[in-house]
Protein backbone atom coordinates (compact mmCIF):
# COMPACT_ATOMS: atom_id res chain seq x y z
CA UNK A 1 0.00 0.00 0.00
CA UNK A 2 1.43 3.80 -0.58
CA UNK A 3 2.17 5.40 2.12
CA UNK A 4 0.55 8.69 1.99
CA UNK A 5 2.54 11.13 1.70
CA UNK A 6 3.84 11.81 5.24
CA UNK A 7 1.56 10.61 8.26
CA UNK A 8 1.43 13.20 10.21
CA UNK A 9 -0.03 16.42 9.64
CA UNK A 10 1.81 19.46 8.67
CA UNK A 11 3.15 21.85 11.52
CA UNK A 12 0.77 24.56 10.13
CA UNK A 13 -2.48 21.87 10.13
CA UNK A 14 -1.88 21.01 13.52
CA UNK A 15 -1.72 24.52 14.42
CA UNK A 16 -5.17 25.00 12.77
CA UNK A 17 -6.58 22.14 15.16
CA UNK A 18 -4.85 23.96 18.46
CA UNK A 19 -7.03 26.78 17.56
CA UNK A 20 -10.09 24.68 17.85
CA UNK A 21 -9.10 23.62 20.97
CA UNK A 22 -11.13 26.53 22.83
CA UNK A 23 -14.32 24.69 21.31
CA UNK A 24 -14.03 21.75 22.95
CA UNK A 25 -14.24 23.39 26.57
CA UNK A 26 -16.77 25.79 25.74
CA UNK A 27 -19.37 22.63 23.93
CA UNK A 28 -18.58 21.19 27.34
CA UNK A 29 -19.96 23.87 29.44
CA UNK A 30 -23.24 23.97 26.85
CA UNK A 31 -26.30 22.21 27.84
CA UNK A 32 -26.84 19.99 24.78
CA UNK A 33 -30.74 21.57 24.38
CA UNK A 34 -29.19 24.07 23.85
CA UNK A 35 -29.05 25.55 19.96
CA UNK A 36 -25.28 26.61 20.88
CA UNK A 37 -24.17 23.38 21.35
CA UNK A 38 -25.31 22.38 17.88
CA UNK A 39 -23.16 25.17 16.22
CA UNK A 40 -20.21 24.02 18.07
CA UNK A 41 -20.44 20.25 17.35
CA UNK A 42 -21.45 20.80 13.80
CA UNK A 43 -18.06 23.55 13.79
CA UNK A 44 -15.84 21.04 15.09
CA UNK A 45 -17.06 17.63 12.87
CA UNK A 46 -16.60 20.17 10.32
CA UNK A 47 -12.94 21.56 10.75
CA UNK A 48 -11.87 18.09 11.53
CA UNK A 49 -12.93 16.46 8.42
CA UNK A 50 -9.73 16.22 7.02
CA UNK A 51 -8.47 14.52 9.39
CA UNK A 52 -11.57 11.31 9.09
CA UNK A 53 -10.85 11.93 5.32
CA UNK A 54 -6.91 11.15 5.79
CA UNK A 55 -7.36 8.34 8.15
CA UNK A 56 -10.29 7.21 5.76
CA UNK A 57 -7.50 7.31 2.88
CA UNK A 58 -5.08 4.82 4.57
CA UNK A 59 -7.38 1.90 4.33
CA UNK A 60 -7.84 2.39 0.65
CA UNK A 61 -6.82 -0.38 -1.53
CA UNK A 62 -9.02 -2.88 0.61
CA UNK A 63 -11.80 -3.49 -1.54
CA UNK A 64 -14.10 -0.96 -0.21
CA UNK A 65 -14.95 2.23 -1.96
CA UNK A 66 -13.26 5.77 -0.68
CA UNK A 67 -16.93 7.39 -0.22
CA UNK A 68 -18.13 4.60 2.02
CA UNK A 69 -14.58 4.74 4.14
CA UNK A 70 -15.07 8.33 4.79
CA UNK A 71 -18.35 8.35 5.67
CA UNK A 72 -16.89 5.59 8.83
CA UNK A 73 -14.35 7.74 9.87
CA UNK A 74 -16.41 10.68 10.23
CA UNK A 75 -18.60 8.48 12.32
CA UNK A 76 -15.92 7.84 14.09
CA UNK A 77 -15.24 11.44 14.17
CA UNK A 78 -18.56 12.18 15.38
CA UNK A 79 -18.27 9.84 18.35
CA UNK A 80 -14.99 11.46 19.20
CA UNK A 81 -16.32 14.77 19.32
CA UNK A 82 -18.97 13.79 21.26
CA UNK A 83 -16.54 11.73 23.69
CA UNK A 84 -14.20 13.48 24.02
CA UNK A 85 -13.46 15.23 27.20
CA UNK A 86 -11.09 18.41 27.37
CA UNK A 87 -10.22 18.12 31.17
CA UNK A 88 -8.36 15.09 30.59
CA UNK A 89 -5.35 16.78 29.59
CA UNK A 90 -4.97 15.24 26.39
CA UNK A 91 -5.36 17.17 23.15
CA UNK A 92 -8.36 16.02 20.79
CA UNK A 93 -6.41 14.50 17.85
CA UNK A 94 -4.44 11.87 20.45
CA UNK A 95 -7.91 10.93 21.29
CA UNK A 96 -9.86 11.37 17.66
CA UNK A 97 -6.93 9.62 15.58
CA UNK A 98 -7.27 5.95 17.33
CA UNK A 99 -10.55 6.29 17.71
CA UNK A 100 -11.77 7.27 14.27
CA UNK A 101 -9.11 4.63 13.24
CA UNK A 102 -10.99 1.94 15.70
CA UNK A 103 -14.48 2.84 13.84
CA UNK A 104 -12.62 2.05 10.92
CA UNK A 105 -11.48 -1.42 11.58
CA UNK A 106 -14.48 -2.33 13.35
CA UNK A 107 -15.88 -1.78 10.34
CA UNK A 108 -14.29 -4.28 8.53
CA UNK A 109 -13.97 -6.35 10.67
CA UNK A 110 -18.18 -6.34 11.36
CA UNK A 111 -18.61 -7.08 7.74
CA UNK A 112 -15.66 -9.33 6.82
CA UNK A 113 -14.18 -6.27 4.29
CA UNK A 114 -10.61 -7.35 4.91
CA UNK A 115 -11.06 -10.38 2.98
CA UNK A 116 -11.36 -9.76 -0.63
CA UNK A 117 -13.02 -12.65 -2.83
CA UNK A 118 -10.91 -14.19 -5.55
CA UNK A 119 -11.89 -12.99 -8.85
CA UNK A 120 -13.40 -16.49 -10.08
CA UNK A 121 -15.99 -16.22 -7.44
CA UNK A 122 -16.79 -12.49 -7.85
CA UNK A 123 -17.46 -13.41 -11.01
CA UNK A 124 -20.07 -15.97 -10.29
CA UNK A 125 -21.53 -14.22 -7.42
CA UNK A 126 -22.00 -11.53 -9.81
CA UNK A 127 -24.21 -13.58 -12.47
CA UNK A 128 -25.56 -15.46 -9.86
CA UNK A 129 -27.05 -12.09 -8.43
CA UNK A 130 -28.27 -10.58 -11.45
CA UNK A 131 -29.78 -14.18 -13.13
CA UNK A 132 -31.87 -13.69 -9.48
CA UNK A 133 -32.80 -10.56 -10.67
CA UNK A 134 -33.90 -11.58 -14.06
CA UNK A 135 -35.35 -15.03 -12.99
CA UNK A 136 -37.33 -13.48 -10.69
CA UNK A 137 -38.88 -11.21 -13.20
CA UNK A 138 -39.83 -14.26 -15.34
CA UNK A 139 -41.03 -16.72 -13.00
CA UNK A 140 -42.28 -14.46 -10.70
CA UNK A 141 -40.77 -16.14 -7.51
CA UNK A 142 -37.70 -16.49 -6.55
CA UNK A 143 -35.25 -19.37 -8.60
CA UNK A 144 -33.79 -22.60 -7.51
CA UNK A 145 -29.99 -22.94 -7.92
CA UNK A 146 -30.77 -25.68 -10.45
CA UNK A 147 -32.61 -22.92 -12.38
CA UNK A 148 -29.98 -20.78 -11.61
CA UNK A 149 -27.53 -23.12 -12.72
CA UNK A 150 -29.46 -23.95 -16.30
CA UNK A 151 -29.93 -20.39 -17.12
CA UNK A 152 -26.32 -19.59 -16.76
CA UNK A 153 -25.28 -22.88 -17.97
CA UNK A 154 -23.08 -23.51 -15.48
CA UNK A 155 -22.99 -26.34 -12.61
CA UNK A 156 -25.06 -26.56 -9.61
CA UNK A 157 -21.99 -26.71 -7.43
CA UNK A 158 -20.73 -23.06 -9.06
CA UNK A 159 -24.29 -21.49 -8.45
CA UNK A 160 -23.93 -22.91 -4.78
CA UNK A 161 -20.29 -21.11 -4.86
CA UNK A 162 -21.87 -18.00 -6.28
CA UNK A 163 -24.88 -17.98 -3.35
CA UNK A 164 -22.12 -18.91 -0.52
CA UNK A 165 -20.12 -15.90 -1.63
CA UNK A 166 -22.32 -13.26 -0.41
CA UNK A 167 -22.27 -14.86 2.93
CA UNK A 168 -18.49 -15.35 3.28
CA UNK A 169 -17.34 -11.98 1.91
CA UNK A 170 -18.42 -8.85 2.16
CA UNK A 171 -18.90 -7.71 -1.26
CA UNK A 172 -21.47 -4.43 -1.04
CA UNK A 173 -19.82 -3.02 -3.73
CA UNK A 174 -20.37 -5.62 -6.10
CA UNK A 175 -24.00 -5.55 -5.23
CA UNK A 176 -24.45 -1.99 -5.69
CA UNK A 177 -23.02 -2.54 -9.08
CA UNK A 178 -26.22 -4.05 -9.71
CA UNK A 179 -28.36 -1.33 -7.76
CA UNK A 180 -30.42 1.03 -9.12
CA UNK A 181 -30.98 4.54 -6.98
CA UNK A 182 -33.37 3.72 -3.74
CA UNK A 183 -33.97 6.42 -1.61
CA UNK A 184 -37.96 5.77 -1.72
CA UNK A 185 -39.26 7.28 1.48
CA UNK A 186 -40.30 5.29 4.07
CA UNK A 187 -43.76 6.67 4.23
CA UNK A 188 -46.26 4.91 5.69
CA UNK A 189 -43.85 1.67 6.80
CA UNK A 190 -42.67 3.07 9.64
CA UNK A 191 -45.60 4.59 10.63
CA UNK A 192 -47.66 1.36 11.26
CA UNK A 193 -45.22 -0.77 12.54
CA UNK A 194 -45.86 0.81 15.94
CA UNK A 195 -49.35 -1.35 15.78
CA UNK A 196 -47.18 -4.23 14.81
CA UNK A 197 -45.01 -4.34 17.60
CA UNK A 198 -48.13 -4.18 19.83
CA UNK A 199 -48.34 -8.11 20.77
CA UNK A 200 -44.68 -7.66 20.82
CA UNK A 201 -44.08 -8.11 24.84
CA UNK A 202 -40.17 -6.69 24.60
CA UNK A 203 -41.57 -3.74 22.33
CA UNK A 204 -40.23 -1.09 24.65
CA UNK A 205 -37.00 -2.47 24.46
CA UNK A 206 -37.39 -3.10 20.80
CA UNK A 207 -38.56 0.55 19.35
CA UNK A 208 -35.50 2.91 20.27
CA UNK A 209 -33.20 -0.35 18.60
CA UNK A 210 -35.28 0.33 15.41
CA UNK A 211 -34.88 3.63 15.55
CA UNK A 212 -31.24 3.51 15.40
CA UNK A 213 -31.26 1.36 12.74
CA UNK A 214 -30.73 3.07 9.05
CA UNK A 215 -33.73 4.06 7.29
CA UNK A 216 -33.02 1.26 4.65
CA UNK A 217 -32.02 -1.48 7.36
CA UNK A 218 -35.30 -0.74 8.93
CA UNK A 219 -37.72 -0.54 6.06
CA UNK A 220 -36.37 -4.26 5.07
CA UNK A 221 -36.42 -5.54 8.64
CA UNK A 222 -40.51 -3.72 8.58
CA UNK A 223 -40.84 -5.18 5.01
CA UNK A 224 -40.19 -8.55 5.74
CA UNK A 225 -41.52 -9.21 9.32
CA UNK A 226 -44.06 -6.87 9.56
CA UNK A 227 -45.28 -6.97 5.71
CA UNK A 228 -44.49 -10.83 4.59
CA UNK A 229 -42.87 -9.73 1.88
CA UNK A 230 -40.29 -11.58 0.28
CA UNK A 231 -36.63 -10.67 0.25
CA UNK A 232 -36.94 -11.19 -4.01
CA UNK A 233 -39.82 -8.15 -3.33
CA UNK A 234 -37.98 -6.08 -1.41
CA UNK A 235 -35.09 -6.73 -3.51
CA UNK A 236 -37.65 -5.40 -6.24
CA UNK A 237 -39.11 -2.59 -4.38
CA UNK A 238 -35.75 -1.13 -2.73
CA UNK A 239 -33.41 -1.58 -6.02
CA UNK A 240 -30.90 -3.51 -4.70
CA UNK A 241 -30.05 -7.48 -5.23
CA UNK A 242 -31.60 -10.13 -3.34
CA UNK A 243 -28.04 -11.29 -2.06
CA UNK A 244 -27.62 -7.81 -0.58
CA UNK A 245 -31.33 -7.93 0.99
CA UNK A 246 -30.30 -11.66 2.39
CA UNK A 247 -26.89 -9.93 3.52
CA UNK A 248 -28.31 -6.66 5.34
CA UNK A 249 -31.28 -8.73 7.02
CA UNK A 250 -29.06 -11.24 8.52
CA UNK A 251 -26.86 -8.59 9.35
CA UNK A 252 -29.12 -6.39 10.80
CA UNK A 253 -30.76 -9.32 13.33
CA UNK A 254 -27.72 -9.80 13.90
CA UNK A 255 -26.92 -7.08 15.59
CA UNK A 256 -30.78 -6.29 17.43
CA UNK A 257 -29.84 -9.86 19.14
CA UNK A 258 -26.68 -8.63 20.32
CA UNK A 259 -28.11 -5.61 21.40
CA UNK A 260 -31.55 -7.37 23.14
CA UNK A 261 -29.12 -9.28 25.21
CA UNK A 262 -27.10 -6.26 26.39
CA UNK A 263 -30.69 -4.75 27.52
CA UNK A 264 -32.54 -7.73 28.65
CA UNK A 265 -30.24 -9.55 30.77
CA UNK A 266 -27.61 -6.75 31.97
CA UNK A 267 -28.23 -8.15 35.51
CA UNK A 268 -26.91 -11.50 34.73
CA UNK A 269 -23.47 -12.64 33.98
CA UNK A 270 -22.77 -13.01 30.51
CA UNK A 271 -21.74 -16.56 29.42
CA UNK A 272 -18.89 -15.97 26.93
CA UNK B 1 -18.42 -35.69 17.14
CA UNK B 2 -17.64 -32.46 17.95
CA UNK B 3 -17.09 -29.04 16.80
CA UNK B 4 -13.59 -29.30 14.80
CA UNK B 5 -14.98 -29.92 11.58
CA UNK B 6 -18.71 -29.45 11.37
CA UNK B 7 -19.01 -27.96 7.56
CA UNK B 8 -17.89 -31.46 6.72
CA UNK B 9 -21.24 -32.93 5.44
CA UNK B 10 -20.18 -36.56 5.96
CA UNK B 11 -19.00 -36.11 9.45
CA UNK B 12 -21.89 -34.62 10.35
CA UNK B 13 -24.28 -37.00 9.00
CA UNK B 14 -25.83 -39.07 11.65
CA UNK B 15 -24.27 -42.69 12.16
CA UNK B 16 -26.36 -43.36 15.41
CA UNK B 17 -29.89 -44.21 16.44
CA UNK B 18 -32.47 -41.55 14.75
CA UNK B 19 -35.95 -42.19 16.47
CA UNK B 20 -37.90 -44.60 13.83
CA UNK B 21 -39.58 -43.60 10.73
CA UNK B 22 -36.85 -40.41 10.58
CA UNK B 23 -34.43 -42.28 8.55
CA UNK B 24 -35.75 -43.02 5.63
CA UNK B 25 -34.13 -43.51 2.17
CA UNK B 26 -33.60 -40.01 0.12
CA UNK B 27 -34.39 -37.93 2.90
CA UNK B 28 -31.34 -37.93 5.37
CA UNK B 29 -31.05 -37.03 9.03
CA UNK B 30 -27.68 -34.90 9.40
CA UNK B 31 -26.63 -34.07 12.79
CA UNK B 32 -24.35 -31.41 13.92
CA UNK B 33 -23.31 -30.99 17.49
CA UNK B 34 -21.61 -27.71 19.25
CA UNK B 35 -20.63 -25.88 21.34
CA UNK B 36 -23.76 -23.83 22.57
CA UNK B 37 -22.22 -21.01 22.12
CA UNK B 38 -22.62 -17.81 19.71
CA UNK B 39 -19.30 -18.50 18.20
CA UNK B 40 -20.86 -22.02 16.74
CA UNK B 41 -23.53 -20.14 15.05
CA UNK B 42 -22.26 -19.72 11.55
CA UNK B 43 -21.18 -23.50 10.91
CA UNK B 44 -25.06 -24.28 11.77
CA UNK B 45 -25.68 -21.09 9.05
CA UNK B 46 -23.67 -22.89 6.93
CA UNK B 47 -24.59 -26.64 7.07
CA UNK B 48 -28.42 -25.15 6.63
CA UNK B 49 -27.71 -23.07 3.88
CA UNK B 50 -25.66 -26.20 2.31
CA UNK B 51 -28.75 -28.63 2.74
CA UNK B 52 -31.53 -26.15 1.65
CA UNK B 53 -29.42 -25.54 -1.64
CA UNK B 54 -28.79 -29.06 -1.96
CA UNK B 55 -33.10 -29.24 -1.84
CA UNK B 56 -32.72 -26.89 -4.27
CA UNK B 57 -35.05 -24.68 -2.20
CA UNK B 58 -35.32 -20.90 -4.22
CA UNK B 59 -33.23 -18.71 -2.76
CA UNK B 60 -35.77 -16.74 -0.55
CA UNK B 61 -36.61 -20.07 0.97
CA UNK B 62 -32.44 -21.15 1.46
CA UNK B 63 -31.99 -17.72 3.23
CA UNK B 64 -35.24 -17.94 5.62
CA UNK B 65 -34.47 -21.02 6.63
CA UNK B 66 -30.71 -19.91 7.53
CA UNK B 67 -31.68 -17.20 9.48
CA UNK B 68 -34.30 -18.66 11.00
CA UNK B 69 -32.10 -21.46 12.00
CA UNK B 70 -29.61 -19.12 13.35
CA UNK B 71 -32.71 -17.28 15.19
CA UNK B 72 -33.80 -20.28 17.03
CA UNK B 73 -30.36 -21.44 18.05
CA UNK B 74 -29.61 -18.21 19.46
CA UNK B 75 -32.36 -18.52 21.24
CA UNK B 76 -31.48 -21.42 22.48
CA UNK B 77 -27.96 -20.63 23.23
CA UNK B 78 -29.53 -17.97 25.45
CA UNK B 79 -30.95 -20.55 27.76
CA UNK B 80 -28.18 -23.53 27.88
CA UNK B 81 -26.77 -24.56 30.93
CA UNK B 82 -23.15 -23.67 31.27
CA UNK B 83 -20.87 -25.87 28.66
CA UNK B 84 -24.25 -27.03 27.06
CA UNK B 85 -23.97 -28.77 23.71
CA UNK B 86 -26.13 -27.63 21.21
CA UNK B 87 -27.91 -30.20 19.05
CA UNK B 88 -29.02 -29.86 15.59
CA UNK B 89 -30.73 -32.32 13.94
CA UNK B 90 -32.11 -31.90 10.15
CA UNK B 91 -34.48 -33.50 8.73
CA UNK B 92 -34.51 -32.79 4.40
CA UNK B 93 -37.87 -34.53 2.95
CA UNK B 94 -38.95 -33.40 -0.44
CA UNK B 95 -41.21 -30.99 0.64
CA UNK B 96 -39.77 -29.46 3.47
CA UNK B 97 -36.73 -29.04 5.86
CA UNK B 98 -37.19 -29.43 9.71
CA UNK B 99 -34.93 -28.54 12.28
CA UNK B 100 -35.40 -29.75 15.81
CA UNK B 101 -32.96 -28.05 18.07
CA UNK B 102 -32.22 -28.70 21.49
CA UNK B 103 -29.67 -27.40 24.66
CA UNK B 104 -29.84 -28.75 28.04
CA UNK B 105 -30.59 -25.79 30.49
CA UNK B 106 -30.47 -25.08 33.81
CA UNK B 107 -34.31 -24.04 34.29
CA UNK B 108 -37.84 -25.44 32.98
CA UNK B 109 -38.51 -22.09 31.15
CA UNK B 110 -39.58 -22.28 27.53
CA UNK B 111 -38.64 -19.80 24.94
CA UNK B 112 -40.97 -16.73 25.16
CA UNK B 113 -43.44 -16.29 22.43
CA UNK B 114 -44.20 -13.02 22.54
CA UNK B 115 -40.63 -11.45 21.70
CA UNK B 116 -39.44 -10.02 18.54
CA UNK B 117 -37.53 -12.91 18.05
CA UNK B 118 -39.90 -15.17 18.34
CA UNK B 119 -42.14 -13.22 15.58
CA UNK B 120 -38.92 -13.38 13.28
CA UNK B 121 -39.06 -16.84 13.64
CA UNK B 122 -42.11 -17.69 13.01
CA UNK B 123 -42.12 -14.90 9.70
CA UNK B 124 -39.14 -17.16 8.32
CA UNK B 125 -40.31 -20.95 9.55
CA UNK B 126 -43.46 -22.50 8.39
CA UNK B 127 -44.46 -23.69 11.63
CA UNK B 128 -42.58 -23.33 14.72
CA UNK B 129 -42.90 -24.93 18.29
CA UNK B 130 -41.15 -25.13 21.32
CA UNK B 131 -41.17 -27.96 24.14
CA UNK B 132 -39.23 -28.21 27.69
CA UNK B 133 -38.40 -32.08 29.11
CA UNK B 134 -36.79 -33.23 32.35
CA UNK B 135 -33.66 -34.11 31.30
CA UNK B 136 -33.77 -38.00 31.43
CA UNK B 137 -29.53 -38.48 31.61
CA UNK B 138 -28.35 -35.82 33.84
CA UNK B 139 -28.63 -34.75 36.96
CA UNK B 140 -31.61 -32.62 37.14
CA UNK B 141 -31.97 -30.48 34.26
CA UNK B 142 -34.28 -29.58 31.36
CA UNK B 143 -33.91 -30.16 27.28
CA UNK B 144 -35.16 -27.56 25.62
CA UNK B 145 -36.30 -27.39 22.55
CA UNK B 146 -36.94 -26.26 19.51
CA UNK B 147 -38.76 -27.13 16.20
CA UNK B 148 -39.14 -25.54 12.81
CA UNK B 149 -39.63 -26.62 9.62
CA UNK B 150 -39.51 -24.67 6.17
CA UNK B 151 -41.22 -26.41 2.80
CA UNK B 152 -40.34 -25.32 -0.82
CA UNK B 153 -42.27 -22.16 -1.71
CA UNK B 154 -42.93 -23.50 -4.94
CA UNK B 155 -43.43 -27.22 -6.53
Amino acid sequence: MKQADSDHAPHSRHQRYDELAPLFAELAGVPKDDPRYEQLRDRLVTEHLPVAEHIARRFSHRGESQEDLTQVATLGLINAVDRFDPERGVDFLSYAVPTIMGEVRRHFRDTGWAVRMPRRLQELHLSVSSAIARLSQELGRAPTPSELAEHLGISREDVHRGLEAGNAYRSASLDELLTATDEIPLGDAIGSDDAELAEVENRETIRPLLAELDERERRILVMRFFRSMTQTQIAEQIGISQMHVSRLLSRTLAWLRQRLEQEETPAESSKD
Amino acid sequence: MSAPEPADRSAATRAGTPPPGEQRAGSPVVEVRVAAAAAQLPVLRAVTGDLAMRADFDVDAIDDLRLAVDEACSTLVGLAAESATLVCRFLAEEHSITLSAAVTSDDSRKPREDTFSWRVLSALADSVSTSVEPNADADGGHVVRIELTKGRTHE
